[in-house]
């Protein structure tokens, strides 16, 4: 198995951070508005994020990145726009039927099942395709030769957290909140994972453990948008960067490329910063 | 630090499923031995038969209220509308139609499932507090129905009377019959509730109670596994109803009052709140304070009780199940710690817009 301080590059890996991914694209975003009371939110977004690439959002505070993730998943209603998931609109969609599409989510606070083991958490998930909609059975036990919890093992041993899976999650440290949450997402075949400033408030240690957990799941395919204000983080993980301000897309590119641009540096002098 | 593979041995998949049916089985065949003997038993602790179908009633409620509380975290404040429903179609078939209690079974089941859908349908748009106070409200709208634009049929402040002795395919089911039978639904009961436990379906349920937000965006349809939960505690509840009847053919319109819904409440939380064996030893604690330590003490029963209540409440938040694991682990032996909340959150846009 690859060690994840030096990531073997595999088939399926995703292209270096700083080069831009070519291929289809998995999200479409189309003409996206957002309107709350007289503030612009969203102002006509269009984006693409390419199949397996880890594509960064960053931008001032207040420029709408929280807004436009949860457009994405179902939590906010966009006014206008069109949002297409692997070619296929998600407007109007209930939200557990977007995330049923493989589209998931990770929080600011890792969001878990506390009061119970990982296996347990890690098994709702793998659950979660099948049973998702609804199912009842009450005559089938839920064992360990059950494949959602054999899957549950197996993505548990993938994100280091194998040798803690009786333990109740609530007792995990915050770094291995986080794991275990992502262990959820990758159980509920998440084809895009949407990332909300996943190190803020962390130490340059944890942070750094982070990064190294998410270009692990990219070489399983997950696409990704990540939030971030850190630069060092951009920096390291994404191969493309869009910058928002004031609802809109303001610049877009390698982080390079976006770092050069004059009217990136005036958002952030002129924003909140 | 790091992602070393699998350490540990993986334990033999098969093997753990057998043994947890072996103990599965085990636990039903003790339940039902200590149920059954229940007429036995309880003579020598003062109690009577009666009081053995009654607290199968109860006991019946009791264990599909937990499947509610204890397992998906919904407090639900307004259960007597389904355990006074049952009653009360059980009743007016047995008054107006036939004594046959398969007859009453099956309509008082009919109308808890339209109840029940209506009302969970209505309540479940809100979650915590908010969804208790719709179900308390639902429930008071049916006691003041009963008592006013339904006295008609209800026989309002009166209660409906009758004067049938209900039958089993004629057979007169009176006494003993009518706890055997109260006995039997109680064992099936269990079974399905511990069946549930450990299934699929169970697991999303526990998860609602632990995090809501977290399943729903796990792509889990929360709104329906939570309907499900509350369908199957309202039907426990509407089979208690009915075997109140039976038991003693008379509907009190207390069973719709609230003080109806808030005894299992107290049953569930003075038990242990999510154990199954909980609620049940509540329901049975309290139906032998009503009438056995009532006759005992006298009037002073309901300030003892709310004695006893605040008491558990404060020092053990796991109720008398809780009691037993402490005494269990005092003895050397080792026991699960287990968590005595019931939270309930919504996947709300103000809270993540505060995370964002
Ligand atoms: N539900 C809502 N109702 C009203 N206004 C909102 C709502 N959600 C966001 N806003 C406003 O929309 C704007 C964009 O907010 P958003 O949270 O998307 O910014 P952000 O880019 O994530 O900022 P930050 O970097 O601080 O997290 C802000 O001015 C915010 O106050
Ligand atoms: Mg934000």
């Amino acid at each position: 198995m690859a060690d994840v301080q030096t990531p073997q590059p595999e088939t399926g890996a995703p292209p270096p951070a700083g080069t831009l991914p070519t291929g289809e694209a998995i999200l479409q975003v189309k003409g996206l508005n957002k309107r709350f009371g007289g503030l612009q939110a969203i102002n006509n977004i269009n984006l693409d994020v390419a199949k397996g690439s880890i594509h960064a959002i960053i931008g001032p505070n207040g420029a709408g990145k929280s807004t436009f993730l949860n457009c994405l998943i179902g939590l906010i209603e966009p006014d206008t726009g069109e949002i297409l998931f692997e070619g296929k609109s998600i407007k109007g969609l209930k939200q557990h039927r977007i995330i049923q599409r493989g589209i998931a989510r990770v929080f600011q606070t890792p969001q878990i099942f506390p009061g119970m083991s990982l296996t347990e958490n890690v098994t709702i998930a793998a659950l979660s395709k099948r049973d998702g909609e609804f199912r009842f059975n009450p005559v089938t036990p839920l064992n360990a030769s059950n494949s959602a919890t054999e899957e549950a093992q197996s993505v548990l041993a993938q994100v280091g957290l194998a040798d803690q899976r009786d333990v109740e999650a609530e007792h995990l440290s915050r770094g291995d909140k986080r794991r275990l949450e992502l262990a959820i997402c990758i159980a509920a075949h998440a084809k895009l994972l949407l990332l909300d400033e996943p190190t803020a408030g962390m130490s340059r240690h944890d942070t750094n453990r982070t990064i190294d957990l998410l270009r692990l799941i990219s070489e399983k395919g997950m696409t990704k948008i990540v939030i971030e204000h850190d630069m060092h983080v951009v920096f390291s993980l994404a191969q493309r960067v869009s910058v928002l301000a004031q609802g809109a897309v303001i610049a877009d590119g390698t982080p390079e490329e976006v770092r050069g641009n004059p009217k990136v540096k005036e958002a952030y002098l002129g924003g909140a910063h | 630090m790091s992602t070393e593979t699998v350490s540990g041995p993986v334990r033999p998949a098969a093997a753990t499923g057998t043994r947890s049916m072996g103990r599965e089985a085990l636990i039903l065949l003790v339940f039902s031995a200590i149920v059954l003997s229940m007429p036995f038993w309880l003579p020598l602790l003062g109690g009577y038969e009666g009081l053995a179908t009654k607290i199968m009633v109860w006991a019946i409620f009791a264990v599909g209220f937990d499947i509610l509380l204890g397992f998906t975290g919904l407090l639900s404040f307004g259960h007597a509308a389904f355990f006074g429903g049952a009653a009360y179609v059980t009743g007016y078939v047995f008054r107006d139609h036939t004594s046959e209690i398969i007859v009453a079974f099956i309509a008082s089941q009919l109308g808890v499932l339209v109840l029940a859908a209506a009302i969970g349908f209505l309540s479940l748009r809100r979650t915590g507090i908010y969804f208790s106070i719709l179900t308390l409200a639902f429930a008071e709208m049916m006691f003041a129905a009963a008592l006013a634009i339904f006295a008609p049929f209800t026989g309002g402040y009166d209660g409906l009377t009758m004067r049938t002795t209900p039958t089993l395919f004629g057979m007169p089911m009176q006494g003993l019959y009518v706890f055997y039978m109260g006995a039997i639904m109680l064992i099936f009961g269990f079974a399905v509730a511990r069946m549930i436990k450990n299934s699929a379906f169970g697991l999303m349920l526990r998860s609602i109670k632990e995090n809501p937000m977290r399943l729903q965006y796990t792509g889990v349809n929360v709104w329906a596994y939570k309907m499900a939960a509350f369908m199957i505690s309202a039907h426990f509840a509407g089979v208690a109803g009915f075997l109140m009847v039976v038991y003693e053919p008379y509907v009190a319109t207390k069973f719709l009052h609230w003080s109806t819904s808030g005894e299992v409440v107290i049953m569930s939380v003075i038990g242990g709140v999510g154990t199954l064996f909980g609620p049940i030893i509540g329901a049975g604690f309290l139906m032998y304070f009503e009438n056995v330590v009532q006759a005992a003490i006298g009037e002073q029963w309901k300030l003892v009780l709310g004695l006893v209540f605040v008491l558990v409440v404060i020092f053990l938040p796991g109720g008398f199940v809780q009691l037993g694991a402490m005494i269990w682990r005092a003895t050397g032996h080792k026991v699960r710690e287990r968590r005595h909340n019931v939270p309930d959150m919504e996947p709300d846009t103000q809270r993540e817009r505060n995370l964002g």
